[in-house]
């Protein structure tokens, strides 16, 4: 037996004395002691599962067994942080698209999603199609919402086409309509990312360039100008919205860029297939530092909240880095399991240590990086390669895959974690 | 026992007493009586020859003794005669004496019932003894006052000599360890014979000219010179010349020690690398690319990575996306395809693919539309020249039906093609017919739809041809070697010999400098272009 010493959430809140506690207790024995005390300080107090942190580790095994693995010593009083047990994310709905899904991404209300059927569609969190936008000549392959407001949202589609399109949605008329064609890559475009104060994005492409564009619609003016300068195509497809030109073009990288975030209001990351992470600066177009890996990247995720990138690769493992350490090459924790490649990370918008992943192994885990041995939950509902994931505030995660489907689960809003 | 005197009754008892005889030799008496008076010795002493003649004559000579005391002969009675014998004998003097009396016992051998003494044992005779007890005692305490002391224990270890220890290096012995061997003499060949071959004899101008060179740059020191016999042969004038100009080789020549090269054989053997620094190779499946309902027999990577393309038995031509697996285009081309290769040119989207009789030469017009467009426009600026240049094969354009399937150039051959491959540059490829003439390889270009069969002569069945990466060589593989022939210079440079039967399949390193060679026989044949024309391994 050991003494330990628990420590409160303000919800939960427990007497901050040690307590001796059987060696070979588990998560639902100390789940159980801490519900017997919350009940005696509190009548009406309902049953809660907790799970337990020793160490920013999460407990997964008997308490014994844990500390000897930890090497920690039985002899001193133990910190046992608890939190609230993280349930299962239930499955919610399945949206059914024609074709694969290679993007999605979703805000309070609606659903964004990109297809292989060289459309991208709207959808309503319930899974009623709002709309669809055609437009694209070839395959759309990524995402991204500009701006909402309740009158009209802004959003972009980029393709293996080699353009990006601007799109504006008027969501009362439930029309859609090209503002921009964003011209100027010469592959295909696989990546875009829109930045905080939402008047750019930034696309990464087949091409081995990085291009940062005006998101702000503007109007026919350009068009003058653009009229001239426009190359004489002899397929002529009609022309969607007007040309845009790149506001800067960063380059640096030797292979495809597979993923592009914006990390800082001037500061924009890549992941490339040459092994590659590199951290741009917005302003100048310089290369500000690289995190060299040894495996294809194929999706970055970075998280405002802990700081950290996260990258998914294809030798299987999903990595965390320090964008701001300065030797460049630092990974911090790798998070092993799945069977196939990474192929999306993203991390939770309101969680620090909370991410998902989907791979070509057909599932999408849910990790916490206090855990790093295992994912918290494997959700095993697609049948087919998974290519993208999402979350939203309210409480969504989405992912979508090879098997045309997009499925909805919802997860519970917990409240957030507790401070040390 | 008193001597008996048959001469007198007086007493002549001689009181001279146990002394030596031989004093009195030379006096006429022989001692004295009680009364003091001398004993005489009888008149007649004896002489040697009276001695000599009673010896022989006396028949008691032998029992006659003579009186130490009176000095006369007495003659021993029978029983005193007896009585020498016996002790001359051993035996007891006595006659009566029976020296094997029964013994008495004194004690009794019968054993009795009870013990002569029933005294028990005493105590000290099975404890430990006091008096030993005692003196050990005073022994230990002797060795330890140091009186005594105890012999040292035997030290059993073996005692090693260093017979070398105090040796002077430089000394004559060291000279001996070093010795460097002198310069071996050249030993006796044809030239030294008393009948040499003809063509070892000297002509008259080789003769002058050894004349003329001096005697430490001629080859040999002597003319060879031939005989009839053995017997004709001359003495050697140079002989102690020569010996003399060994002596001064061995004694002035500084010696040199041949050095052998120290290798420690380990470090011959190459060191071979990690594997992880051998990555990137194929580790583990990622993706499966379903959609071809036949065997696939050969597939081709765009140079950029994107794109793949595989040609199956079912007819088609596929496509593929390479991250995501995705089936971008399908073409059906009417035919079993047995070889693609797309253009490593980055510039031109072209893939060639051979079908059957015929190589097409198709747009898949995926990736950059500006790339695409613009190899199509390379290939319709295609002006034909004015003469018909006579071809082994017949170029034609796609029809329009075709045009929109992707096809832009078909080139049509006498017989089945086995496999097309390309150039670095991007212009010409070259196609392999089933034939088994001087036609089997045909070189193409594309841009002047021009073709050429590049040899003669047939060398057997090709089985694979392959232009070299950077260099203008090109590589045909038949069923048993690898040749390399210079494009530029039209020639053979190499004829690379695979220790294989049949050989299946070539690669080229894309550095140019190695080339691996399968054959049914399982064998991998690797070739350093640079090293030899034997593999450098071949792996089974």
């Amino acid at each position: 037996a050991e003494a330990v010493t628990t420590l409160c959430v303000r919800r939960y809140a427990v007497e901050d004395v040690p307590f001796s506690v059987p060696a070979a207790s588990e998560t639902t024995d100390l789940s159980h002691l801490i519900n017997k005390l919350l009940a005696a300080g509190n009548a009406d107090h309902k049953y809660v599962e907790f799970d337990f942190l020793i160490n920013g580790q999460f407990l997964r095994m008997p308490l014994v067994t844990h500390m000897e693995v930890e090497n920690i010593s039985t002899e001193e009083v133990v910190e046992i942080e608890y939190v609230e047990k993280y349930m299962a994310p239930q499955p919610e709905e399945c949206i059914f698209h024609d074709d694969w899904i290679s993007s999605v991404q979703a805000t309070e209300e609606w659903i964004l999603t990109g297809c292989y059927d060289q459309t991208a569609r709207i959808w309503s969190l319930e899974g009623k199609s709002i709309m669809m936008i055609a437009g694209h000549t070839e395959v759309v392959k990524d995402v991204a919402w500009v701006k909402q407001d309740s009158l009209s949202c802004l959003l972009l589609s980029a393709s293996m086409d080699q353009t990006v399109l601007l799109w504006e949605w008027n969501v009362e008329k439930n029309k859609v309509k090209a503002l921009h064609c964003c011209r100027g890559h010469a592959g295909s475009v696989d990546s875009i990312a829109v930045d905080c104060t939402r008047t750019k994005f930034c696309s990464g492409s087949w091409d081995k360039m990085l291009k940062i564009w005006s998101a702000v619609p503007t109007d026919e003016e350009d068009e003058m100008e653009e009229a001239a300068n426009r190359p004489r195509k002899k397929q002529k497809t009609e022309q969607l919205g007007l040309t845009r030109t790149p506001l800067a073009t960063l380059s640096g990288h030797t292979e495809a860029v597979s993923s592009v975030l914006w990390s800082d209001a001037e500061e924009i990351c890549s992941a490339s297939w040459d092994h590659t992470i590199k951290l741009w600066d917005a302003e100048t177009g310089d290369l500000k530092s690289t995190l060299t890996g040894n495996k294809v990247f194929n999706s970055v995720s970075y998280s405002p909240l802990c700081r950290r990138l996260a990258s998914g690769s294809t030798d299987r493992h999903i990595r965390l880095w320090d964008p701001r350490s300065k030797d460049g090459s630092l990974v911090l924790l790798s998070l092993t399991s799945h069977t196939g490649w990474v192929t999306s990370v993203k991390w939770s918008p309101t969680h620090e240590h909370q991410l998902i992943s989907g791979s070509l192994d057909n599932i999408v885990k849910l990790w916490d990086t206090r855990s790093c041995k295992a994912p918290l939950y494997d959700l095993a509902a697609h049948e087919d390669k998974v290519f993208c994931v999402d979350w939203t505030e309210a409480g969504l995660l989405l992912s979508g895959g090879a098997d045309n489907k997009l499925y909805c689960y919802r997860y519970p809003a917990t409240a957030s974690d507790v401070g040390a | 026992p008193h001597p008996t005197s048959l001469h007198s009754l007086q007493d002549i008892r001689n009181t001279v007493g146990n002394i030596p005889m031989e004093w009195y030799q030379d006096f006429p008496h022989i001692g004295y009586n009680l009364d003091g008076k001398k004993i005489y010795k009888p008149i007649r002493s004896k002489d040697e020859l009276d001695m000599f003649l009673e010896k022989m004559e006396n028949p008691d000579y032998w029992r006659t003794v003579q009186d130490k005391m009176t000095g006369a002969d007495i003659k021993l009675t029978d029983e005193q005669v007896e009585l020498v014998h016996r002790l001359q004998k051993g035996q007891f003097g006595d006659v009566h004496f029976n020296p094997y009396e029964p013994a008495v016992d004194f004690f009794t051998h019968e054993v009795m019932i009870h013990p002569v003494t029933n005294r028990p044992a005493d105590k000290r005779s099975f404890i430990p003894s006091l008096i030993e007890k005692e003196k050990v005692s005073k022994l230990v305490h002797a060795i330890k006052m140091g009186w005594i002391k105890p012999r040292k224990p035997k030290d059993d270890t073996p005692t090693y000599y260093d017979l070398w220890a105090h040796e002077d290096p430089n000394s004559i012995l060291g000279r001996h360890k070093m010795h460097v061997p002198a310069p071996k003499m050249k030993l006796p060949g044809h030239e030294e014979s008393y009948n040499p071959p003809p063509e070892y004899l000297l002509s008259e101008e080789e003769r002058l000219a050894w004349e003329q060179q001096d005697a430490a740059e001629r080859k040999l020191n002597f003319v060879p010179q031939q005989f009839r016999c053995l017997r004709a042969v001359p003495a050697y004038a140079r002989f102690i010349h020569e010996r003399f100009e060994r002596c001064l080789d061995l004694y002035l020549c500084p010696r040199q020690r041949k050095m052998r090269v120290n290798v420690d054989p380990e470090d011959l053997i190459p060191k071979l690398p990690k594997p992880r620094d051998l990555q990137p190779f194929p580790t583990s499946q990622a993706l499966v690319y379903r959609g071809h309902t036949s065997l696939v027999r050969c597939l081709s990577i765009s140079p950029s990575g994107q794109w793949l393309v595989s040609g199956s038995d079912d007819g088609t031509v596929r496509f593929w996306e390479v991250c995501t697996a995705r089936c971008m285009k399908t073409l059906p081309v009417g035919g079993v395809v047995k070889s693609v290769a797309w253009n490593p040119n980055p510039t031109i989207c072209l893939v060639a693919v051979c079908v059957e009789q015929s190589v097409l030469l198709i747009n898949p017009c995926l990736g950059d539309k500006l790339l695409y467009a613009a190899t199509d426009q390379l290939l319709e600026a295609y002006a034909a020249p004015e003469e018909e240049r006579v071809q082994p094969v017949r170029w034609a354009p796609a029809s329009p039906e075709e045009h929109t399937r992707g096809i832009r150039l078909l080139v049509h051959h006498d017989k089945a093609v086995k496999q097309v491959t390309w150039h670095g540059k991007g212009d010409y490829f070259a196609s392999v017919v089933a034939d088994s003439g001087n036609r089997q390889v045909l070189i193409h270009q594309s841009s002047k739809r021009w073709s050429q069969s590049p040899f003669r002569k047939s060398r057997g069945l090709v089985q694979r041809v392959l232009f070299h990466p950077l260099r203008p060589y090109f590589f045909v593989a038949t069923q048993r070697y690898v040749r390399v022939y210079n494009l530029l210079k039209q020639e053979l440079t190499k004829k690379l010999m695979t220790n294989c039967k049949w050989v299946s399949s070539m690669a080229v390193h894309p550095a140019g400098d190695n080339i691996i060679c399968g054959s049914y026989d399982s064998k991998l044949a690797w070739f350093d272009l640079d090293l030899s024309t034997r593999p450098y391994q071949l792996l089974r």
